[in-house]
């Protein structure tokens, strides 16, 4: 071996310079191999909890299903409390309409305040203006009459847009893909930056998923109608399952526009809700490229899906119901024949763990106990009644949109309904070949998943999925990417990762920080199952002695939370105080978890966890009651969604408890509940002793 | 995408007690001394129930195959056994792998149940190398006798020695350890490796 170094060392020397080689390198390997570990791990938490929080969205679509279904809907008739209570839930129908909007959609009566030092737009659009507006965004927010004005324009825009989008690259140019946003301004910036703005020599396609999630994506917005505007042929937007009225309230986009905007929120968002319906479903490249946001099913048919009429499916999350049709006259219809017209095939019975093999599908509602094909049978039976042809067409058209915004690939063959997701299939690649061959396309191009690299591969490289928001879900868990695609279709891929911190971090201390930050995540999804897991704690403590060996505790978390994660590698970092001797203190562990901060005194802690457990979905439907967008919802209110949750959910929770409990929330006695201090009351935080009261 | 055949190498664990997920400690068999290749089917199983489900956890962490086959590839062994807390030479690794080829490394995959006995007969390893082992090393380097070496030295001497480091490797080992002058204080080097 060759010594190069500047002073040689003498043989003895040398030997132990060796071993010490070694030994550095030994231990630098395992360093870099429990780190490596420890990143996976957090990955897998990440992923796991996002996609048990999309269960959340089932249970909140089984909850509009379910008051659909016993509550129907009311016509300016007296009705009972339920019944118009969900009349004012769903009571946006005004917004399917077009036309009376041409009149409402007026900002030219706003006025800019004297103050106001915010960008300024003119129209029509230039280069110069759109690059200003960016450049504000910075640190300033576009004023709500600029705002309308862009968000008219777009809507007029893409009403003339087709459903499928087609471009080609011609013989030199290069199109730019990009995948999920989610409303991270800084990484759409930064792709402008890398790549160069959208222009004629540089065609972009987004793959939908702009906003929730992200603080900015009310500017995300902005800046791609911006563009549209300025460049309407070298543009192209998709529809994502994100744009979508109702995974806003869940996902926080609602919360956003709300807050920026607080005297023209609701208009805002009434116009988007009409704007994202309008969205192209689909782009196709050279007649090759398929690009969706989520991806296919087997019933995946592309000239369905170019002659529906796009702008009637709203939500993936509302029912389709009667009145989503063309507006015509209806006459008063036998409500059983509606009911039947509610149950959506492609949702199956809920909070089944997700396996890879997939077993029997079942209708929603339990019920009738039919599943899938037996339902299909007799749709295809009330298909045959002329009267009921809509029906049939509807349903199918609903599924070839939800399909194609909500689907993931898989790796078996076979297309089984996607349990953990609200909607859409997991297909396989048989799948895969037989729709890409059977509309003689090469390439499918989708988003939907976050990936650590910004894109991956799957089903032979025919599916690509790319994902463009960095550190998605926390600072340094993933690069976002986008592809350049020219005309020999061959996809190459820029990566990237905003913040600049993530750079001057050392590897150990960003996967520290991503780690610290998917443990209190789990810890809180660990909590909300407080009562089960002490339940099933005590099966192993039969003497009640309040302590249980860390094997058992392994064996009751993994039970409980039917997670698919590594438990047993994780143990060490979840139950870090209360043990004894390899016993565990079970109570205190849980206590421990984290502690809820109520302003008020709420003694019955079931009913505590319980809210807790379904914060997010409350939120969604108070979100939803709160039709003016006041932030306030009366106590009457409250108290009646409660009723029909628990009713849903089949708690055994007293009126006198919830009454209690609502009035005990209205903070400022005034008859109504503010839903900002409903949800801070039941913000978790981290424990601390020296706050911690005892239970 | 890779292949998902797994060729049996010449150890075959094919003892019951490797193949049960629950095993109890198997009967004692006399360990075959060390020879330049390893004898898997002897080596006796003492980890515990809770642990083996452990380690089952971190492999399937590793398990890249697209449809969860719980199958590493053999280029990933080394790494699955360090980050379980043992630190096998990559030399060591490849004695326990059979000696695979070179190209052998990412083609070849291995399951749980062979890697079993792999870790064990890993974790046996004396000589882990104590703090003063490290620093007795890397006091060679120390040209002033103060505590320091130079980091582009070390940089050296971690490419060119032993199993040789990649710069890029090298790169992420000595991140935020300079001083202003490129030198190490290597007493908290060790430190910081030795707490990883």
């Amino acid at each position: 071996m060759m010594h190069r170094s500047v002073s040689p060392a003498p043989p003895a020397a040398a030997a132990t310079a060796m071993r010490a080689a070694l030994l550095i390198q030994r231990w630098y390997r395992q360093y870099v191999a429990r780190l490596e570990m420890r990143r996976r791990c957090t990955w897998n938490i990440f992923q796991s909890i996002e996609y048990s929080g999309q269960q959340d969205h089932i249970k909140l679509y089984n909850f509009f299903s379910f008051l659909m279904e016993h509550f129907g809907r009311s016509e300016g008739v007296c009705v009972s409390p339920p019944a118009s209570l969900v009349s004012q839930m769903f009571g946006e129908r005004s917004v399917c309409q077009d036309e009376p909007w041409e009149k409402h959609c007026c900002y030219t009566h706003i006025q800019l305040p004297d103050g106001y030092s915010g960008p300024h737009l003119t129209f029509p659009l230039t280069l110069s203006g759109v690059t200003e507006l960016l450049h504000a965004f910075r640190n300033k927010q576009l004023h709500a009459r600029y705002v309308l004005q862009l968000l008219g324009k777009t809507w007029t825009l893409l009403r003339l847009m087709p459903n499928i989008s087609t471009v080609s690259t011609g013989t030199h140019t290069e199109i730019t893909i990009c995948g999920d946003l989610h409303g991270h301004l800084e990484d759409l910036l930064l792709i402008f930056y890398k790549n160069g703005f959208p222009s004629a020599e540089t065609p972009y396609v987004f793959n939908g998923d702009y906003v929730d999630r992200g603080k900015e994506s009310m500017e995300v917005l902005l800046v791609l109608f911006a563009f549209l505007l300025l460049y309407p042929h070298d543009m192209h937007l998709n529809r994502g399952n994100h744009e979508d009225h109702i995974v806003n309230l869940r996902y926080g986009f609602t919360k956003e526009v709300l807050s920026k905007y607080r005297v023209h929120g609701k208009l805002i968002l009434e116009l988007l809700q009409k704007i994202f319906s309008r969205l192209p479903l689909a782009t196709i490249i050279n007649q090759k490229v398929l690009i969706v946001h989520g991806g296919i099913s087997d019933q995946t048919d592309l000239n369905v899906i170019s002659k529906l009429q796009r702008h009637r499916f709203v939500s993936a999350l509302r029912p389709l119901r009667r009145w989503d049709w063309p507006p015509d006259p209806e006459p008063d219809e036998d409500s059983s024949v509606y009911r039947r017209r509610v149950q959506s095939l492609t949702h199956c019975s809920p909070l089944r763990r997700h396996t890879p093999t997939h077993t029997a599908r079942h209708s929603l509602h339990a019920g009738t106990g039919r599943c899938v094909e037996e339902e299909l049978r007799e749709r295809r039976r009330l298909a045959e009644d002329p009267e009921l042809q809509h029906t049939h067409t509807d349903a199918d058209e609903w599924k070839q949109i939800v399909d194609i915004l909500w689907s993931d690939p898989m790796a078996q063959n076979g297309c089984v309904p996607n349990k953990v997701r609200s909607g859409g299939c997991l297909w396989g690649p048989d799948v895969t070949h037989a729709v890409l061959d059977k509309h003689q396309l090469q390439m499918l191009i989708r988003s939907h998943e976050c990936k650590q690299e910004g894109y991956e591969f799957c089903h032979s490289g025919r599916v690509l999925t790319i994902f463009s928001a960095s550190n998605y879900y926390d600072v340094g868990s993933n690069r976002g990417a986008y592809i350049r695609l020219g005309p020999d279709l061959v996809p190459h891929f820029k990566q990237f990762q905003a913040s600049r911190s993530t750079r001057e971090l050392t590897l150990r201390q960003s996967v520290g920080r991503t780690e610290r930050s998917a443990l209190q995540a789990l810890k809180m999804q660990l909590f909300a199952h407080k009562s089960a897991l002490i339940r099933e704690f005590q099966e192993y403590d039969p003497e009640r002695a309040g302590l249980v060996s860390l094997e058992h505790w392994a064996v009751v978390v993994e039970k409980v939370l039917q997670l698919s994660l590594p438990w047993r590698v994780l143990r060490s970092q979840l139950v870090s105080s209360s043990t004894q001797d390899g016993l565990l203190h079970y109570q205190d562990w849980v206590n421990q978890l984290s502690v809820l901060q109520p302003n008020t005194e709420i003694a019955n802690t079931s009913l505590l966890e319980t809210l807790y457990k379904h914060h997010s979905n409350l939120e969604s439907i108070f979100r939803m009651i709160d039709t003016d967008h006041s932030g306030l919802i009366s106590l009457e209110e409250f108290h009646q969604t409660w009723r029909l949750l628990s009713a849903h959910l089949q708690t055994d929770i007293s009126d006198a408890a919830i009454a209690e409990l609502a009035h005990s929330i209205d903070f400022n006695k005034d008859g109504s509940i503010d839903i900002n201090e409903f949800m801070e009351a039941f913000r978790l935080v981290e424990h601390s002793r020296a706050e911690r009261t005892a239970e | 995408m890779a292949p998902k055949k797994v060729e049996p190498k010449k150890p075959e664990p094919k003892k019951p007690e490797a193949k049960k997920e629950e095993a109890p400690a198997p009967a004692p068999v006399p360990e075959t001394p060390k020879e330049p290749e390893v004898d898997l089917k002897s080596v006796p199983l003492d980890f515990s129930p809770d642990q083996i489900e452990e380690f089952r956890d971190a492999f399937t962490l590793f398990d890249e195959t697209p449809t969860g086959e719980m199958k590493i590839r053999y280029a990933q062994c080394g790494d699955v056994m360090r980050a379980l807390g043992h630190n096998p030479t990559n030399a060591d690794v490849l004695t326990v792998l059979g000696k695979p080829k070179a190209e052998e490394m990412n083609t070849k995959y291995l399951d749980f149940e062979t890697f079993l006995p792999m870790l064990q007969h890993v974790s046996r390893a004396k000589d882990q190398g104590t703090f003063e082992d490290f620093v007795e090393g890397l006091r060679v380097f120390d040209k002033e006798g103060n505590g320091t070496v130079m980091g582009a030295e070390l940089r050296h001497v971690l490419a060119t020695l032993g199993e040789k480091m990649t710069e890029d490797e090298a790169d992420r080992l000595m991140a935020g350890q300079e001083d202003a002058n490129g030198c190490i204080n290597y007493t908290s080097f060790i430190k910081h490796i030795l707490s990883g």
